[in-house]
């Protein structure tokens, strides 16, 4: 007999000890925030004092819409649970095991969906499910803008309206385009690619996922106080001017900036420490190297989108004068502030997108990527001469006609490591053995869709050639080659690739063949029409055209119809495999990359014996 | 990395076989880009109405048409992958059978090729732009203020003491430096067919200039959002024979506003 005491451990009969954590989830977070939202506004409205005289338009009532907004905001986060952690921190104390299992969402459904939940692969069902939600919403608001345009007089929605659709679309948008990457797949199969149980910093990792969801709402909002009439770019003075819906863009890029810095700040630490042993640099998947790029991009961009925000905010609330000429303050001010974010942002959804592309490759030709080095370097290049190219987009604008030589050589520069790319993808495929597959096909659409739009970039890039087209539906049509004939197409694939490991099932083939085609053959259609119309002198962003425009804007409405009906075929392939498709084996495609080693469904911390890597994950093909 | 295999670019290998079909698929597709490319872009702009906007025609077909190399050798070996081994079914086929992971002298031809490429775009941008910028100084130049608010321009003319008009009037063949300035939000100076365009700043003035050479009626636009009737923010401009907008300038009456040239002629 032994007087020793036995260390008790939690069974699974136990209760776990779960303090509060155990009833917060994403209703009390609505209703937090809401009832914060309804308290700082009834209090602001009896506290704030009348504006005097000489203050400009609207400050007392921006005032109260921005401060119910950061109400709402706080409510909503302290809902969630984003506080609980750090405030036991500040106590002295920290998360129980039990609690932090709880947080991890062990055994609990799919209830953990709707919660602060830590780890990476719920998170990256949340960004999936939500990247799906606003490329819905996002598509919505495209449709309504082709309508308005089906005649060259427009007129069925108002004006106002209809710039705040157009200003909506574009910046739901970028943020769809901005996660769609690197939040399903960067946070759900990165890790497990890296030979990682979870993320640096898992609460960040939630954080960074509810704090867009914290960010949606204010958007929402502002649509019913005026709307954001701006398009998505909200260029000051007219942003000054806008009416109070204004203030919701504000505070839904300020929340988004900070999710972006989280998620950039969570996702370079993990890939920098993480990585399994063996895991060297040249032994890293390029997937993962597009994804590092990608964040790590976005973390100098962000905080300057986040400061031009927060000085768009006090110019409009506070009577700060920024961007407000009269009184010693610049537009160009807000220009070179938002380019300087806006055109790394570019990259930052491009290159995960072509990274999964090209990550893909080798597996769909069976044969080793073509020069990795070549790769590396070509994001690398990208990014570094991605933060020196802001000012093309303001050649026209006057600010500083000496300094658009030099910015032209910048832009023109860039092409040379995007070039790189292509050659990349032409080299894996050169001599490979097909394996016909939507992400086979996926490269080949990518090839012709982000050639056009490379070649259309070289145009904008010259001063001369860009006095004609800036601001023109050329413009408009050329971001769309980039960004979602590019950019999204690397994002279907990568869904079609990942979505076995993600949800245990195959994604309906037949479904998703007919989806790539109708999408594809649309977005050619509808963004070539939207060229002409460029070409012709069609400007952006207007509600009526002359008639001149009739032809190339039906093309280009057909064009976006074609587009809606092919997603809509992907989105009924998705729920319909996701709940009833044929069950995945563990490595469908025979790829040799770490996340084909796990089972499915994936099991917490992934991993039960870290891996050990001892070459890289193109060992394709036949040596002789 | 070593390389596992044989290179493949040994011995006489331009007269392998699919060497020889890919490169006659590139000179075709290189035709074929560059003359579509051209055509379909430079049709849509339609007739130039100035030397800028002729410039800026040709500047579109040199990038085409320099693009379309390149643009045709990557489609090129697509469609070569294409038409090659394909296969269809849940399973993988059969590794290929090399493992070629690099090759030096490819990828230095296409990094010294595509950095020549950027070079020249850059020269003939420059070249471009220098035309562009010397027009700015043109002493015979006539000056015009234009003022944009939303959403309607508004034009100074030089010489009239005070002749203000919504629809712009030029005389052909003459070098016209425009002043652009705003009175309440970004606007943008657009010129279609003449081919220039600058944006209109609250509180700055900003410079272009352009030679129309050709008499009609062309049209000018908003190019920038500015606010609820955006879209209708657009004008013609008239360029006419030189006696013609004399005679349509002295008709106009005198609205007694200085134009804002000569005010700073006078300081």
């Amino acid at each position: 007999m032994t007087t020793m005491m036995e260390r008790p451990t939690p069974t699974s009969g136990d209760a776990p000890k779960v303090g509060i954590i155990r009833h917060l989830n994403v209703f009390t977070a609505f209703a937090v925030g809401a009832l914060t939202a309804i308290i700082v506004w009834r209090l602001s409205l009896a506290l704030l004092p009348a504006d005097s005289e000489s203050a400009p338009l609207f400050t007392r009532e921006d005032k109260i819409t921005l401060l119910s907004m950061i109400g709402w905001f706080v409510g909503f986060m302290t809902g969630i649970g984003a506080l609980v952690a750090p405030f036991r921190w500040v106590m002295g104390k920290d998360l129980s095991h039990d609690e932090n299992m709880f947080l991890a969402g062990k055994d609990m459904g799919t209830k953990r969906y709707f919660r602060y939940t830590t780890d990476h692969k719920v998170v990256g069902i949340q960004y999936l499910v939500i990247t799906m939600v606003i490329f819905g919403i996002g598509g919505i608001l495209a449709m309504l803008i082709r309508a308005n345009l089906g005649t060259p007089e427009g007129g069925w929605i108002h004006p106002q309206a209809y710039n705040s659709i157009v200003g909506t679309h574009g910046i739901i948008m970028i943020v769809g385009t901005i996660i769609m990457v690197t939040g399903p797949f960067g946070n759900y199969i990165m890790p497990i690619m890296i030979g990682a149980r979870d993320m640096a910093f898992p609460r960040l990792n939630a954080l960074s996922f509810w704090l867009i969801v914290a960010a949606a709402i204010p958007l929402i909002w502002g649509q019913f106080i005026g709307g954001i009439s701006t398009g998505w770019s909200a260029y000051n003075p007219l942003a000054g001017q806008a009416p109070l819906g204004m203030n919701g863009y504000i505070m839904f890029i300020c929340i988004f900036a900070l999710s972006t810095m989280v998620a950039g700040a969570n996702i370079t630490t993990t890939v920098v420490r993480m990585r399994a042993k063996g895991m060297t640099w040249n032994r890293t998947p390029i997937f993962i190297y597009g994804v590092v790029a990608s964040v790590a991009l976005a973390l100098p961009a962000f905080p300057v989108f986040f400061l031009s925000q927060v000085m768009s905010g006090m110019d409009r609330a506070l009577g700060t004068s920024f961007y407000d000429t009269a009184r010693g303050g610049s537009g160009w001010l807000y220009e070179n502030l938002f380019w300087i974010m806006g055109h790394p942002e570019v990259y930052v959804i491009l290159i995960p997108a072509v990274a999964a592309l090209m990550e893909m490759a080798p597996v769909f030709t069976r044969r080793p990527l073509f020069s990795f080095n070549v790769a590396v370097m070509g994001i690398a290049g990208i990014c570094g001469l991605s933060v020196l190219v802001w000012a093309h987009h303001m050649y026209i604008s006057g600010w500083a006609p000496l300094l658009n030589a030099p910015f032209m050589l910048t832009t023109e520069l860039i092409s040379i490591p995007t070039g790189m790319l292509f050659l990349v993808l032409i080299g894996t495929l050169w001599r490979g053995r097909l394996w016909m597959t939507v992400p086979t096909m996926s490269i080949f659409a990518l090839l012709w869709n982000f050639m056009i739009g490379g070649v259309t970039g070289i145009y904008l890039s010259d001063v001369p050639a860009d006095a004609f087209l800036h601001g023109s539906m050329y413009v408009t049509a050329h971001f769309h080659y980039t960004l979602m004939g590019a950019g999204l197409t690397g994002a279907l694939a990568a869904l079609v690739y990942w979505f076995p490991k993600m949800t245990g099932r195959m994604l309906d083939k037949k479904l998703s063949w007919i989806s790539f085609w109708l999408v594809q053959i649309g977005f050619n259609v509808a963004f070539i029409g939207m060229f002409l119309v460029g070409l012709q002198g069609q400007p952006r962003r207007v509600e009526a055209y002359a008639a001149i425009f009739n032809k190339g804007n039906l093309v280009t409405s057909i064009g976006a119809a074609t587009i809606m009906t092919g997603m809509l075929v992907l989105l009924a392939a998705v729920i319909g495999s996701w709940r009833s498709g044929v069950k995945a084996p563990m490595n469908p495609w025979q790829a040799k990359s770490l996340e084909w080693t796990v089972p499915n469904p994936v099991p917490l911390e992934n991993f039960e014996t870290l891996p050990v890597v001892t070459e890289d994950v193109y060992g394709y093909g036949r040596k002789n | 990395m070593p390389d596992t295999n044989t290179p493949y670019f040994t011995g006489q290998w331009w007269k392998r076989k699919d060497v020889k079909r890919h490169a006659v698929l590139w000179v075709i597709l290189t035709a074929f880009i560059g003359y579509v490319g051209t055509e379909v872009q430079v049709r849509a702009m339609g007739a130039p109405a100035s030397e800028t906007m002729e410039n800026v025609i040709n500047l579109m077909r040199i990038f085409t048409w320099a693009a379309s190399p390149v643009a045709a050798f990557a489609a090129a070996i697509a469609i070569g992958a294409l038409m090659g081994k394909r296969h269809y079914g849940d399973n993988p086929p059969p590794e290929s059978e090399h493992a070629i992971r690099n090759s030096p002298r490819a990828i230095a031809l296409w990094i010294v090729v595509s950095a020549l490429m950027c070079l020249f775009a850059l020269v003939v941008g420059l070249i471009a732009l220098q035309k562009d910028d010397a027009r700015l100084l043109d002493a015979k130049a006539i000056h015009i203020n234009v003022v944009g608010q939303q959403w309607a321009w508004n034009y100074d003319y030089p010489g009239s003491a005070g002749v203000r008009s919504e629809v712009l009037h030029l005389p052909v063949d003459q070098p016209v430096v425009f002043h652009v300035t705003s009175k309440d939000v970004k606007h943008s100076f657009w010129l279609v067919q003449l081919g220039v365009k600058i944006d209109a700043n609250p509180g700055q003035f900003t410079e272009t200039s352009v030679t129309p050479n050709k008499i009609g009626t062309f049209d000018i636009r908003c190019a920038e959002l500015c606010g609820l009737l955006h879209a209708y923010m657009q004008n013609k401009v008239i360029v006419e024979s030189k006696a013609d907008y004399e005679a349509w300038l002295a008709s106009q009456p005198d609205t007694g506003k200085t134009t804002w040239v000569e005010e700073k002629a006078a300081a």
